[in-house]
């Protein structure tokens, strides 16, 4: 059999990818190292685009959307819950500081203005700024110029929003510790940085793209299972594949088991970059492999289930009351420990209670679970955890690591220094928490 | 009454930079001091009988060579003596330093680490050409990415091609400097963990930022700025310290025709119709002039100075927002005797330079994660000097003075700043420093502790920030100190702004008050 293309990984990226190209006329055969077919939902964004043009709303695409969208406990009993409908979380918020609630509805405007930019420009390839073409030349003074008809108000906030940290931005709004912990908590997701660290308030906006104003969690959907359900691929399970390369050539893959190899001349990979290259390394110039080293990726969340026996009374439950506490909570994992009082998120999701802790450090830590449980208030036996994750991401989402950064400065399109070799996982742009957008990108460059 | 040309509020360096230019342009300039002499933070002081100290701001690096050459400021005494090393204690007794001698410093990197000191040499090479890339930033000024004039416009374009003219790989290393936290930036280039918290100690100062947080290794290329103009070394002590620098503008400004009054407060800008007319001191006192220039930080020149009514009310709530946040305090100590350091004893070469208190990045890291929480930190990391070694006049034969620069040290402490808290952080900084040099604290005659909130009292800078100003991404270049109004003007007509709190603010530079005073002129003052 004699494909023209394979796709590493059967995520949501690399099946988008696989089917923009099959779409295009090309055999793809994609390998993924599972054997079954993860069941939890993605987290993030879907965008339009790509639910359009692979119809996947035909093939069962289901996005949550839950209402209220996050509950906070409040120090004196009590919840804050704040709604999909900004009226309602306005009152809500007029309960704990009227002040805070005279700002909700500029803010979430403000915010989503924002979050508007990042979208654009996540839908295409990042502005390559070494570019002497003119037609690259003439795009990016078209981002320029979109930009600027949003009004002076988003330039300036653009320019001073992305490098603050989130607690500045927050700070500069409210004074509800609340709810400055719940939104701060997005700033900081799935990063290791605390809320008082420059580029948090990129996170936050990051993580809002493809949200509702005055909705700040992403959406959870089953994209990848609609996804596997568009008839057309070849997809091959329990097959972990490494990529081929002679003489600067990707020439296909070998299944890392059977030791089998698969040829074809183009092979695209949403594995991490630093997985994908580092066996072809010695093909790489030294540069390249050094820029490929010095991805950061630090996972600090690790991610379980919570076993109550009834359905809670919440979708989302979010333990960060403050800013503070998130701030301590990254002090500990700064200084190698797991937080002693970590940021914990409970979503029901998918018919199922999953949590986000955040933060933990690499390795076992025995007594992880005693914690999360007493910051539950639950027993340590209704968690459990999954080891913490290496980096959700394949990068983290830090301003050094972005747009024409990602996934290493200068290769930003999706291609490699091997020819016939592209990235497509959310190592590239526009990065994790947006699935499918860099595996449509990717497919799109290559085409 | 008589009508200058120009009043300058504040003579600071940048007010007197300010005042000099314009005096050397044919104005008739009057600067305005609020204490009994000119310098603001840049001033030497006999705080004990026959001990002198640069008492805030100590070392010189980035005073622009232009200004220098403009101002002749060698004939009006200004010479800079270099600060020739840097040694950093570590707590197992060893040490790191660096020395005048390039070789020398190598040669003590590979005891470390041999890789480290290959490395050393490319990273010099880089952060050098990234230095020479952003000077020329200095000294523009900065075109409003918002605005749709074909100035803007144009120096917006011009600004896009010299930073494409770098080349890829130095693009993306100044992306890189402009985002990441000094930290991670050298753990790119370096294993070495002393080297790391040394370098990167110098991209917190001034800063309510610790070392692993993104922003703070653009300040790393301050360090290759200064060297790079052949006129200093990386840093330098004034002779006769700091305030010799200032004396030395103020002798410019004056040969130049400025008149320079000190114990003379302002206590606001006249406004009439919408223009700067002049000055009211303390003292009650009416002054006029056709052009007024506040050197004072951006909260002072524009919500203590002016009535809020004068301004429109979103520029107030910029204004407002701007961060100042000080961090930073300073012990200065006269000495019977010099302290010998456990790692390097005894008295000598390296006395002549600093010492650095930065024995790791976790120990960086925690005197930051004090601050946090308000606290001032217990183990801080300090900057010591002992300019009596460089310069003896400035101590009685035999003794010496001992300069350090102390962070963290909020503003904002828990339960404020008293006396006993600021004799309590003194304790620290000095039990600290014993902690490397024991024995140390025997030879101490007197002590000067300042906290962050003792640099307001004394020099007027809100919240004893040292920059006058937040150096934070969000607070520089078009940013700095409101977008709209980083060019030197104000929304009062005739009024300027032209201190630290302005583009590229910090540091005895100068630069901002140069780039006013030519913005004054070109507006015809």
């Amino acid at each position: 059999m004699n494909y023209d293309a394979i796709v590493i990984g059967a995520g949501a990226n690399g099946l988008v990818a696989a089917h923009y190209l099959g779409r295009a006329g090309k055999r793809v055969l994609v390998v993924e190292q599972h054997e079954n077919p993860d069941p939890s939902f993605d987290i993030g964004w879907v965008p339009d685009a790509i639910v359009r043009d692979l119809g996947l709303v035909g093939a069962g695409l289901d996005i949550e959307e839950p209402d209220p969208w996050i509950t906070a406990p409040l120090p004196a009993g009590g919840t804050l819950e704040l709604s999909r409908d900004i009226g309602r979380s306005t009152e809500a918020i007029r309960h704990i500081s009227p002040a805070d609630a005279a700002k909700w509805p500029e803010f979430c405007q403000r915010m989503r203005t924002l979050a508007s930019v990042l979208e654009r420009l996540y839908l295409v390839p990042p502005p390559d700024i070494e570019t002497n073409d003119a037609r690259e030349l003439a795009r990016i003074a078209g981002l320029g110029l979109y930009v600027r008809r949003l009004g002076k108000q988003t330039v300036i906030d653009l320019a001073r929003i992305l490098p603050m940290s989130i607690a500045e931005l927050l700070d500069d709004w409210f004074e509800s510790n609340v709810l400055k912990g719940l939104l701060g908590a997005l700033g900081v997701w799935h990063l290791k940085q605390g809320p008082r660290s420059g580029g948090t308030a990129f996170n936050f906006l990051h993580h809002h793209s493809g949200s509702p104003a005055g909705v700040f969690r992403p959406a959870r959907s089953n994209v990848t299972q609609a996804l596997s359900k568009i008839s057309g691929l070849e997809v091959r399970r329990g097959a972990r594949a490494t990529v081929l390369a002679k003489n600067g050539r990707a020439t296909g893959v070998v299944v890392e088991k059977s030791g089998e190899e698969i040829l074809a001349p183009l092979v695209v990979s949403s594995a991490d970059p630093r997985a994908t290259l580092q066996p072809i390394a010695l093909e790489l110039d030294p540069e390249f492999a050094r820029a490929v080293r010095n991805i950061k990726a630090r996972g600090v969340v690790a991610r379980g289930t919570l076993a109550l026996g009834t359905t809670p009374p919440y979708s989302t439950l979010c333990v960060a009351p403050s800013l503070d506490y998130l701030e301590h909570a990254y002090d500990d994992v700064k200084n190698g420990r797991d937080s002693a009082a970590p940021y914990v998120e409970v979503q029901r999701t998918n018919g199922r209670v999953e949590l986000h802790v955040q933060y933990v450090a690499p390795g076992s830590h025995g007594d992880r679970v005693q914690r999360v449980a007493g910051v539950l208030k639950v027993q340590p036996n209704q968690v459990q955890l999954q080891p913490a994750e290496e980096s959700l991401y394949h990068g983290e989402l830090t301003l050094d690591q972005i747009l024409f950064m990602r996934p290493v400065p200068g290769w930003s399109r999706y291609r490699t220094p091997i020819e016939g070799l592209y990235l497509c996982g959310s190592g590239t742009h526009p990065g994790g928490g947006i699935p499918g957008a860099a595996g449509r990108n990717a497919a799109r460059e290559i085409l | 009454m008589k009508q200058y040309d120009a009043i300058v509020i504040g003579g600071g360096h940048n007010g007197l930079v300010t005042a000099a230019y314009l005096a050397r342009a044919k104005k008739s300039v009057l600067v305005l001091e609020r204490r009994p002499r000119v310098g603001g933070a840049a001033v030497t002081e006999e705080i004990f009988p026959g001990f002198k100290f640069s008492v805030f701001s100590y070392v010189v690096s980035l005073l622009r060579p232009e200004i220098i050459r403009d101002l002749d400021l060698p004939r009006h005494g200004l010479h800079i003596l270099p600060l020739e090393s840097t040694v950093t204690p570590m707590e197992n007794g060893d040490y790191l330093a660096a020395w005048g001698d390039h070789d020398e410093t190598r040669r003590e990197l590979y005891r470390h680490s041999p890789r480290d000191a290959e490395a050393y040499d490319e990273y010099g090479r880089l952060m050098h050409f990234m230095a020479q890339a952003v000077k020329p930033i200095l000294g523009m000024v900065p075109p409003d990415p918002t605005s749709f004039a074909p100035t803007d416009l144009f120096a917006l374009l011009k600004l896009g091609k010299h930073f494409r003219g770098l080349g890829a790989e130095r693009l993306h290393a100044l992306v890189k400097l402009m985002t990441m936290s000094s930290a991670d930036f050298l753990d790119e280039w370096f294993e070495t963990d002393v080297l790391k918290a040394t370098k990167s100690a110098s991209g917190i100062i001034g800063t309510f930022l610790g070392p692993r947080s993104p922003g703070t290794a653009y300040v790393l290329l301050h360090h290759y700025m200064g060297e790079l103009d052949g006129v200093f070394r990386a840093w330098g002590f004034a002779k006769g310290g700091t305030g010799a620098v200032s004396e030395s503008i103020a002798s410019a400004a004056r040969a130049f025709g400025a008149e320079i009054r000190c114990d003379a407060g302002v206590a606001k800008v006249l406004v009439r119709n919408g223009r700067a007319t002049g000055v009211v001191l303390e003292n009650g006192d009416e002054l006029e002039a056709r052009t007024v220039a506040s050197s004072l930080d951006p909260r002072r020149t524009f919500l203590q100075l002016l009535e809020p009514d004068h301004l429109p009310p979103e520029f107030v709530a910029d204004i407002r927002r701007f961060k100042f946040r000080g961090s930073s305090g300073k012990v200065n100590l006269a000495l019977d005797a010099l302290p010998s350091f456990t790692c390097m004893p005894g008295i000598g070469r390296q006395h002549r330079g600093a010492f650095s208190i930065s024995p790791s990045l976790d120990y960086v890291e925690r005197a930051y994660d004090d601050a946090k929480y308000g606290e001032f930190s217990r183990r801080p990391y300090m900057d010591i000097v002992f300019p009596s070694m460089i310069d003896p006049g400035m101590a009685p034969p035999g003794k010496h003075v001992m300069s350090i620069f102390v962070q963290y040290a909020p503003y904002h402490l828990n339960g404020g700043w008293t006396d006993a808290k600021r004799e309590a952080f003194g304790d620290a900084v000095v039990n600290t420093v014993e902690s490397f040099a024991p024995g140390f604290k025997s030879q101490i005659l007197h002590r000067q502790v300042i906290t962050p909130r003792d640099i307001e009292r004394i020099t007027g800078l809100t919240e004893g920030n040292i920059f006058a100003g937040e150096l934070a991404l969000h607070q520089l270049f078009f940013l700095r100190p409101a977008p709209g109004w980083a060019k030197f003007a104000t929304p009062v007509r005739g009024y300027y702004q032209c201190g630290s709190g302005t583009h590229p603010g910090g540091g005895i530079m100068g630069a901002s008050g140069r780039l006013a005073a030519m913005r004054i002129l070109k507006d015809g003052a």
